[in-house]
């Protein structure tokens, strides 16, 4: 699950992900206005704002679910900016949603199966081919599958519809599908938002074994600070559309600019 | 050119009776996120009704009183005790489609059943023809035209000056938002449906008014046309319905006149899928609208 | 058996095996992969249509009393195979077209005006299809080979029921059972996280649609060959409701569910109203009937939206914490990487149990 890191650069290692400049507006006013961050390679990024900010709209622009007026996005040194949802995912950018996205009428099991990559199985020449072209691979995905669940505790609700599932359920299958994915960044858009607080952690802790032993780099919209003090190397502020800071959250908060952005919201 | 006049004349007409048509249906919409296939056979019945009114008597002001009642009264009914109960069981949206399509398919045929297959007949009288140049137009035809202009013009003043317009106008944009401004939506959807039910049995009565005669077919015949009109102006958009109605009846009208009369619908529907191609959210939609991105 | 229970027999037969193939071309097509296609009597009359002029031989014979293009005369079976290749491509176009981003409804009532287009260009353009007369007196496929006309209805009955066999084993099953009919189930049911985790879903659509389409080309064709006469009376917009209706009582999704409700709907409608006797004319046992489905369709979709047969649910083996499971056939997986999750699972995994009591 780990990309080899790039090769450090004068600079320091290039970033995972770029963001440069975004502009998008819905009917004539901007959402989000000229804002530039990036992701380190092996970081857990957060991103921060007051309601209204303009995060969500930032992060479906890079997961490419909006199109950008204007700006660009680079991911492992590539420009994505034009690319569409899916091609984005299969250079390792998965992005999970707020709202509810689980493959309601399918499994657990097959809501993971759904996510693996570049599956033969999933190819059209399956109805040329049949089974036999698939059949192992599916075999693998299908023991993959078998040991996120186990890591993640769900292994009971394995057969169960996704739909059936609760909501802080329905979460943790979200992440693993994530990871079914094989990213290379994950980017969540509220992961901890609405679930009780001993779920919370326990996601949290997944999130860090995640980052630490795999080295995973993730991208975090979050509203509460208090677990992205735990998790996150740096934050990036948003506020009215544009990044106002960067840097460790600690250090972040302390600024005027930033704390002026609160209080106004 | 004379054609081509003439045939101007014709697409007003048709406008007109498109524009009423088009309007209740995109009010529909508008209020109740619901493409409503019925619409086109609710025409139909509210033309049968008027033609019952008709065999007792009543002239042409008497029938479209009686086809606008009828109307309201049914689409005021199909709302709450069909489409309602359907949404609030969180019915896909392609599910409304097929409860609508059912409720189209069960209520031609019911009416099919009732009248029988034969082709039916105004008693209105032949109106005078007048004549300006190349334009010829009848009495009717010059009153249907004045009656659309005037309902857009109501339908104007009631959405920008009454109270309940702008409840519709705050209902249809944000049907959250306006509960929470202490709108009561019930009604106002309730009120919605009626007045568009209105226009839909008005635009019935018209519709058969024009033709020469009418059976249990034609208002789902029209309700094509009707759609592209909402369609092309923007689903949910009145102003958008009244010129998508505009520039299909004279699309309709003048490419009958000057190409080919049989086809004239399908200019229409080309034209229609030609701007979804280039505009999907109709000439007045928004890029966000609820008619295009999932 | 008299002649005539033979003859009403065999008809029924094949008029079974059409409509099971039309069942599945629309299942595909919506019941797994979500696509509204209330075009889809659009893809069976192409084929139909494709396979009459394709059989029919020159438009001058006959007495020249139809009008139509090609009229060609080619042997069973490349009629047939046509009408699915014709269909296919027509599917290919519209898909292109309407298959975008558009909301369900939306996208319905753009194929509903489509069909409607497409009657109303047959009907005004006589020389293309014969106009609102239709087509008629279609040669039906190798009669001359049988003697009797009682052979020949059993041979066409054999014939449809090796269609159906080919194409659910070649093509609905293959679709179905694997995982690309996996990832069409993920793309209807949240195509927007189906994108996201990496899947082509236009490509997926418009992929589907297509198969679909031909399935449809060729329950056409099949029918036109038999029956020997196709007019635009008989596809309105409406006949794609039937199927439909057919779908949503025997069972969404479920390969078997929609045979069901193929006999239950269109088959089994045709002939009850052979048996009831003829009340009031003749237009009105038509027009109860109409009503009679679209109430049935109202009802499912009220009482049991998932229909008789509901999609069957894929279960998996599933193993416990620690516990290494062999997959379907394949006991020798890479070692090291189950080996390594399982590991971690082992460590984890009352960690992760006494968290999990928690959800």
């Amino acid at each position: 699950m780990t990309a080899p890191a790039p090769p450090p650069g004068p600079a320091g290692p290039p970033a995972l992900l770029e963001v440069t400049g975004m502009v998008k507006s819905f009917g004539g006013a901007p959402v989000v206005n000229a804002a530039s961050c990036t992701v380190a390679n092996g970081s857990i990024t957060g991103l921060i704002g007051p309601n209204g900010a303009g995060k969500s709209t930032l992060v479906a622009l890079i997961g490419g679910a909006q199109r950008a007026d204007a700006g660009r996005v680079c991911f492992l040194g590539q420009d994505i900016t034009h690319q569409p949802v899916y091609r984005r995912a299969r250079a390792g950018l998965t992005r999970t949603f707020q709202l509810s996205s689980e493959f309601a009428r399918l499994t657990v099991m097959e809501n993971l199966m759904t996510a693996a990559q570049g599956h033969a199985g999933e190819r059209f020449r399956v109805l040329l081919l049949g089974k036999r072209s698939w059949r192992q691979e599916e075999a693998r995905v299908l023991d993959r599958a078998r040991g996120l669940l186990q890591r993640f505790g769900m292994t009971a609700k394995g057969n169960d519809y996704a739909g059936s599932l609760s909501g802080g359920q329905k979460r943790i299958v979200e992440i693993m599908r994530a990871l079914m994915s094989d990213p290379q960044l994950l980017v969540l858009d509220e992961p901890l938002a609405g679930i009780n607080p001993s779920l919370a952690r326990t996601i949290e802790s997944y999130l860090m074994d995640l980052n630490r032993e795999d080295g995973l780099s993730m991208l975090i919209v979050e509203h509460e600070l208090a677990a992205l003090e735990r998790l996150s190397d740096t934050v990036v502020v948003m506020a009215s559309g544009r990044v106002i800071a960067e840097g460790e959250l600690s250090d972040v908060l302390a600024r005027s600019e930033v704390v002026n952005a609160y209080i106004v919201g | 050119m004379s054609t081509l006049i003439a045939s101007v004349g014709f697409g007003l007409v048709t406008a007109s009776i498109l524009a009423l048509a088009a309007v209740g249906f995109t009010l529909q919409f508008g209020i109740s996120n619901l493409l409503n296939l019925a619409y086109g056979d609710t025409m139909t019945a509210a033309a049968f009704a008027a033609y019952l009114a008709n065999r007792a008597g009543a002239d042409l002001w008497l029938m479209l009183l009686t086809g606008g009642a009828f109307g309201a009264v049914v689409s005021l009914a199909l709302n709450r005790f069909v489409y309602t109960p359907f949404r609030r069981r969180k019915t896909s949206l392609f599910g409304m489609v097929i409860v609508s399509l059912s409720v189209a398919v069960i209520v031609q045929n019911l009416l099919l059943a009732g009248f029988g297959p034969s082709f039916f007949t105004y008693q209105i009288g032949q109106s005078r023809t007048l004549r300006a140049g190349s334009l010829a137009l009848t009495v009717n035809q010059l009153l249907i035209i004045a009656l659309a202009v005037a309902a857009m013009l109501a339908l104007h003043l009631l959405l920008t000056r009454t109270r309940l317009g702008k409840a519709m106008r705050a209902t249809s944009t944000n049907p959250s938002l306006a509960l929470g401004c202490g709108i009561n939506t019930p009604r106002v959807v309730g009120m919605a449906w009626l007045l568009s039910g209105f226009l839909c049995g008005v635009a019935g009565v018209v519709l058969v008014a024009n033709t020469t005669a009418f059976q249990s077919t034609t208002g789902n015949d029209f309700l094509v046309l009707v759609v592209a009109a909402a369609m092309l102006g923007g689903v949910g958009k009145p102003y958008g319905a009244m010129l998508g109605a505009l520039v299909l009846g004279l699309v309709t009208e003048i490419a009958a006149g000057i190409i080919a009369p049989g086809l004239k619908e399908g200019f229409a529907f080309a034209l229609l899928v030609l701007v979804l191609l280039v505009r999907p959210q109709g000439l007045f939609g928004d890029a966000t609208s609820r008619a295009v991105a999932a | 058996m008299s002649a005539a229970a033979v003859f009403y027999l065999t008809t029924l037969l094949v008029y079974v095996g059409v409509d099971i193939l039309a069942v599945w071309s629309l299942n595909l097509q919506w019941g797994i992969a979500g696509i509204p296609n209330l075009a889809w009597i659009l893809f069976q009359s192409a084929g139909a249509y494709t396979a009459a002029v394709l059989t029919l031989g020159p438009s001058s014979g006959n007495g020249g009393f139809q009008s139509y293009i090609i009229g060609a005369r080619l042997p069973f079976p490349l009629p047939v195979l046509a009408g699915g290749l014709v269909a296919g491509a027509l599917a290919a176009l519209v898909g292109l077209v309407v298959l975008r981003r558009l909301r369900g409804d939306y996208q319905a009532v753009v194929l509903l005006v489509i069909t409607v287009t497409a009657t109303l260009l047959v009907e005004n353009f006589p020389r293309f299809l014969n106009g609102p007369a239709g087509l008629a007196l279609i040669p039906q496929p190798l009669s001359s080979r049988f003697a009797s006309s009682i052979g020949y209805a059993w041979f066409y009955v054999a014939l449809t029921a090796a269609v159906c066999a080919v194409v659910y084993f070649l093509v609905v099953r293959r679709i179905t059972g694997s995982p690309l009919g996996r990832a069409l189930r993920a793309t209807r049911d949240c195509d927007f996280a189906a994108a996201a985790l990496g899947k082509n879903i236009v490509g997926l659509r418009l992929f589907v649609f297509v198969v679909g389409g031909v399935i449809a080309g060729i329950s056409g064709a099949l029918l036109v060959e038999f029956i020997t006469a196709w007019s635009p009376g008989g596809w309105m917009y409406v006949e794609s409701l039937v199927v439909f209706t057919a779908i949503i009582v025997g069972g969404t999704g479920n390969d078997f569910g929609v045979m069901a409700g193929a006999l239950l709907v269109p088959v089994l409608f045709n002939e009850i109203t052979r048996y009831i006797p003829t009340f009031g004319s003749p237009y009105l046992v038509d027009a109860l009937q109409w009503v009679v489905i679209g109430g049935l369709a109202l009802l499912f979709m009220w009482f049991r939206p998932r229909g008789l047969f509901p999609e069957r649910r894929r279960t998996m083996a599933l193993g416990g914490p620690g516990t290494t499971v062999a997959g379907p056939g394949q006991a020798g997986v890479e070692a090291g990487r189950a080996g390594a999750s399982q590991g971690s699972g082992a460590g984890t995994s009352t960690a992760a149990g006494g968290a999990g009591s928690g959800l």
